[in-house]
């Protein structure tokens, strides 16, 4: 075990660098540079540069070295920990992701919470009373909670919000708490809005881990020790919980691990729609600019985070399902 | 559950579109007219930067018939007394600040108010886009030597106190503002000035090339001096007229230098004068390769508030926050006609939103109370409707003339010669300009606002042209465009219906970015009307970045864009000059041609190469001859019809202003375009809540 963990790690860096290669040729791909999204966007809002400040610009940007040139600074970079400046912002681009860390994480992992919570329950309840009312509406919703898109829940949900209330439910905070420090206050106001995003966010994950836990549920319910257990006399509730219940948990706890590259990138779409200031809608814009350095730099924790989370999800499965304990053993 | 509020949603959208174009449909034809009628009054006669002698009063139609806004050096009311915010008069009881009369220059700048004296306080809502969208800061404080007034028709003194050329033109000497201070109370002179000069534009780490409006005509920079503290001159070696329209766009606009800088804070920044172990330790702590990108960033004020500034508001937080926030400078050199410090609001929020859409929905929320930038015109109809709910009224400010969506045709397009050839030929282009029908784009696309018109400057413009000029082609004829079209003998027609030259199919693409909402739409709506015409079509709709490598390579046939330089044919950087970069696709080759001094690339026509030689000549010559330089250009071009104009002077490009009902002083009308740095034209200073 601790050679098959040790193997894994090693193999991290190598990974790594291929990853930094293929993100940064990947966020190259599009036609043009950051100067030239930069230039089209003043363009678009009427300004017109002259040749002069584009030089100026391409200048200040380093933008005018070639591509491996560049590649080979932000790897130099990169090596000393130094994920490089971001060209939009001008800023660091750790600093940057830094700043939005922790509130993509809390949402993340609230809305994590919620998907397990509610998913786990509902499943167990819809496959221990199948075709019963109640199983069936659970269904009829899963499946619209899988088929809506959730940045179209999003809209509808603000919509709905502004038409009914009058009130505008994007953002996390009011705005009189925007720029002011943490305080309990704050916090508070933080949980005034938060729930919505959650919702919004765990909503297709909730109904896809229902019909998961179900149908893993239903396969062990019918399966002889379930018969054994009862003509034993436990009751129902303890052996469900007990015996298929675990089993049929295994492909969800393998999935925990997927959930941590997620946990940071936050939702790219919804985000963006319900103006979050969490990292998502930082990747998406620093895609769209092309502001390379900040987007690899995200991209390749990213990597890092589902590398290291494959490897969470398989030592946990051991841990929880003696039959991979005693096969690798 | 979900399908049926979708439904429900569906039918409410509806019902809104069909309310939005009933409203559309009553307003349409006030509000194209409103503008146009308005404008006349304020037709600036003296548009040309003349030389002056004195202080130029501050010229606006409205204004001049206020009485209580005389000019500074009005002898008969002069102000005694002076007046400040009450926040600023507590911080001088407790001796924090000096006194307003000490912070205020000698003879301080008197900014004309609209509608009347104001009220302090108050925080101006609004939003912009993120980093990239640094324009928007820049565009509210307008923070340049001297401005554009705000009908755009003539510049007004700001930071200088008055200006003067000699004779022929060469030498410009410019008077400060004596005891102008900047917002740390460090006093604002003439070697602010010379330290942008000589120490940004002059060294090539900061400056690669010199810009082409501070280089004399082989190519060597113009050179500016210190005569004392508050004079400084800039001698040309040959004549040039328009160094002061220059100068009211050198405010940092576009992250670039303003022609001033705080010297006295920025030399710890630059490797002449800083410590180099200490500048060394600021590089590396702010992540950069190099000092050119540190000092760069620093000197934006957006990027680092403790950047001093000479604006009316100085920024406290970062254009890359949630917010920017901007607070009053205690030191800005303007006053009201009362001598009441300005500017009257305390504070300005630009809440960053992460797409126009959500922007547009906190307008209409009534969460913003005075934008017009990124406000979407197709969303007029909504924001009419919510007026009475989000406490606001809607106002236009049309576009500065040109036309709001053009379609400019590639006369240097070589990689299909037979569609190369149609692209030059005269008669196919005016041909396809009467086949359009540009009333129909105007109703269905541009909500009936605005008129059918050419890329020429606005009728209250002195650079107009005439009617004549103005809608000439742009008639809708396609009699007319089909004889035309036979006459150049593109008489043969295809199994479809489609002319045909020399036997070939051939077909012409509009290539179109999605920029401003309703492009796509435009473009489609020319391609069905060349169709009936008997030529095929096809519309490309790009990606920006993409459209502008096509560009660069030469590869665009047509574009669909639009014109807003026209009321500045000679400074900037004008789109139907071919050598403006990026510019229009009109002739990537002549760029060439006209940049390699004939090497490569093609050469221009004698109608292209005499537009090229009139913007020239434009540059160095007085104001009577400027106009019909300007007439010439504008008669030439439309006659040419490398670009044809469909609908113009629309309040297409942020000209939907979202205005608080309690903000007062807000123009009616007001010059609207990028070198005006609207709303910074309208002095937004004077604005104040009315509560």
């Amino acid at each position: 075990m601790t050679r098959f963990i040790i193997q894994r790690l090693l193999l991290i860096p190598v990974l790594l660098l291929i990853f930094s290669v293929m993100v940064f040729a990947l966020v190259q791909a599009p036609p043009g540079d950051f100067l030239t999204s930069y230039i089209a966007t003043l363009a678009s809002t009427g300004s017109s540069l002259d040749q002069e400040t584009i030089a100026m610009l391409e200048r200040q940007f380093g933008l005018d070295q070639p591509v491996h040139i560049q590649y080979l600074r932000w790897m130099g970079r990169l090596l000393q920990g130094d994920l490089g400046l971001s060209l939009e912002y001008q800023r660091p681009n750790a600093e940057l992701i830094a700043e939005r860390l922790g509130l993509t994480v809390t949402l993340a992992l609230s809305a994590f919470v919620f998907t397990w919570i509610v998913a786990i329950p509902l499943g167990i309840y819809s496959a221990t009373h199948r075709n019963t009312i109640l199983d069936y509406l659970t269904t009829v919703l899963n499946y619209i909670g899988v088929a809506t898109p959730n940045f179209m829940l999003a809209l509808i949900l603000m919509w709905w919000a502004y038409s009914r209330f009058g009130v505008s439910i994007t953002g996390l905070f009011s705005r009189e708490f925007e720029q002011a420090p943490w305080s309990l206050a704050k916090v508070i106001d933080l949980a005034k809005h938060i729930w919505l995003p959650m919702i919004v966010l765990g909503i297709a994950g909730t109904a896809r881990l229902t019909r998961v836990m179900r149908a893993n549920l239903l396969d062990e319910l019918n399966k002889p020790y379930m018969i054994s257990g009862r003509a034993r006399g436990l009751s129902e509730w303890q052996l469900v919980m007990k015996y298929p219940v675990r089993l049929a948990i295994n492909p969800l706890i393998s999935t925990i691990g997927w959930y941590l590259p997620e946990l940071f990138s936050g939702s790219l779409i919804v985000a963006t729609v319900m103006n979050l200031q969490n990292i998502g809608p930082l990747l998406l814009r620093s895609l769209i600019n092309q502001d390379m350095y900040l987007a690899g730099g995200i991209l390749l924790i990213y990597c890092f985070l589902a590398i290291i989370g494959t490897l969470i999800s398989d030592l946990l499965l051991a841990w929880l399902d003696p039959r991979i304990r005693m096969e690798k053993s | 559950m979900y399908s049926k509020k979708l439904l429900r949603l569906r039918v409410v959208l509806s019902a809104l579109l069909v309310l939005g174009m009933l409203l559309t449909a009553c307003q349409s034809p006030a509000t194209p007219t409103t503008a146009p009628e308005g404008k006349p009054e304020a037709a600036p006669t003296e548009a040309v930067k003349e030389p002056v002698d004195e202080p130029e009063p501050p010229e606006q139609a409205e204004v001049e018939e206020e009485p209580a806004a005389p000019p500074a050096t009005d002898p008969e009311t002069p102000i005694t007394k002076y007046n400040e915010a009450p926040s600023l008069k507590e911080l001088v009881e407790k001796g924090e600040l000096p006194p307003v009369e000490e912070r205020l220059p000698e003879n301080p700048l008197v900014i004309p108010v609209v509608d009347g004296i104001g009220k302090y306080g108050g925080t101006w809502r609004r939003g912009f886009l993120g980093p990239s969208d640094y324009n928007s800061y820049v565009r509210v404080v307008y923070d340049g030597l001297v401005r554009f007034s705000p009908d755009g028709g003539s510049i007004v003194p700001r930071l200088l106190e008055s200006w003067e050329a000699n004779d022929d033109y060469t030498v410009w000497t410019l008077y400060l503002r004596k005891g102008a201070k900047w917002s740390d109370g460090h006093p604002f002179t003439a070697d602010d000035i010379l330290f942008w000069y000589e120490d940004v534009l002059l060294n090539t780490d900061l400056t690669p090339t010199v810009p082409k409006w501070m280089q004399n005509k082989d190519g060597t920079p113009a050179v500016v001096s210190k005569v004392d503290d508050y004079t400084v001159t800039w001698t040309y070696n040959e004549s040039n007229t328009t160094l002061m329209m220059e100068l009211a766009n050198q405010d940092g606009g576009d992250k670039n230098y303003a022609v001033f800088l705080p010297a006295h804070y920025l030399k710890q920044l630059h490797a002449k004068y800083a410590d180099p172990d200490e500048l060394a330790q600021l590089v590396k702590e702010g992540g950069f390769q190099t000092w050119g990108e540190l000092f760069a960033t620093r000197k934006n004020p957006a990027e680092n508030p403790d950047r001093p500034v000479m604006a009316a508001w100085k920024p406290v937080t970062r254009v890359s926050d949630d917010v920017l926030v901007l607070e009053r400078n205690p030191y800005f050199v303007g006053v009201d006609p009362e001598g009441n410090q300005l500017p009257y609001i305390d504070r300005i929020e630009f809440k960053f939103f992460q797409d126009t859409q959500a922007l547009n929905l906190a307008a209409i929320a009534g969460e913003l109370d005075l934008q017009e930038r990124h406000i979407i015109m197709g969303n007029y109809p909504v924001f009419k409707e919510n007026e009475m709910a989000g406490k606001y009224r809607v106002i236009t400010w049309p576009t500065f003339g040109g036309s709001d969506a053009i379609i400019a045709f590639n006369q240097t397009y070589v990689k299909d010669p037979l569609v190369g050839d149609l692209l030059r030929n005269r008669d196919f282009r005016v041909a396809l300009s009467y086949a359009i029908d540009r009333e129909e784009i105007k109703e269905a696309v541009f909500l009936g606002l605005g008129e059918a018109r050419q890329p020429v400057p606005a009728p209250w413009h002195p650079y107009y042209p005439g009617d004549d000029v103005a809608y000439k082609f742009t008639e809708f004829n396609q009699d007319l465009a089909n004889q035309m079209l036979d006459s150049i003998g593109l008489t043969e027609r295809d199994a479809e219906g489609f002319r045909m030259k020399d036997g070939k199919q051939f077909s012409i693409e509009i290539s179109v970015v999605p920029n401003f909402a309703n492009w796509p739409d435009v473009a489609q709506m020319v391609a069905a009307n060349w169709q009936e015409v008997g030529i095929r079509t096809i519309v490309q709709v790009r990606e920006r970045a993409v459209h502008f490598e096509m560009r660069d390579a030469n590869e665009i046939v047509t574009e669909l864009w639009n014109e807003d330089t026209t009321g500045f044919p000679f400074t900037g950087a004008p789109k139907f000059d071919p050598r403006t970069q990026p510019g229009l696709g009109i002739a990537p080759l002549v760029r060439q041609w006209l940049n390699s001094g004939g090497k490569e690339g093609m050469e221009p026509t004698p109608e292209m190469a005499r537009i090229v030689e009139i913007i020239d000549r434009g540059k160095t010559v007085g104001e009577e001859e400027q106009i019909e330089l300007a007439k010439e250009l504008f008669t030439l071009y439309v006659d040419q019809c490398y670009e044809i104009g469909t609908v113009g002077l629309t309040p297409l490009v942020q000209g939907v202003v979202v205005a608080n009902n309690d903000l007062k002083n807000i123009p009616l009308t007001l010059g609207n375009d990028w070198p005006l740095r609207t709303p910074g034209n309208a002095n937004p200073e004077q604005f104040f809540f009315d509560r």
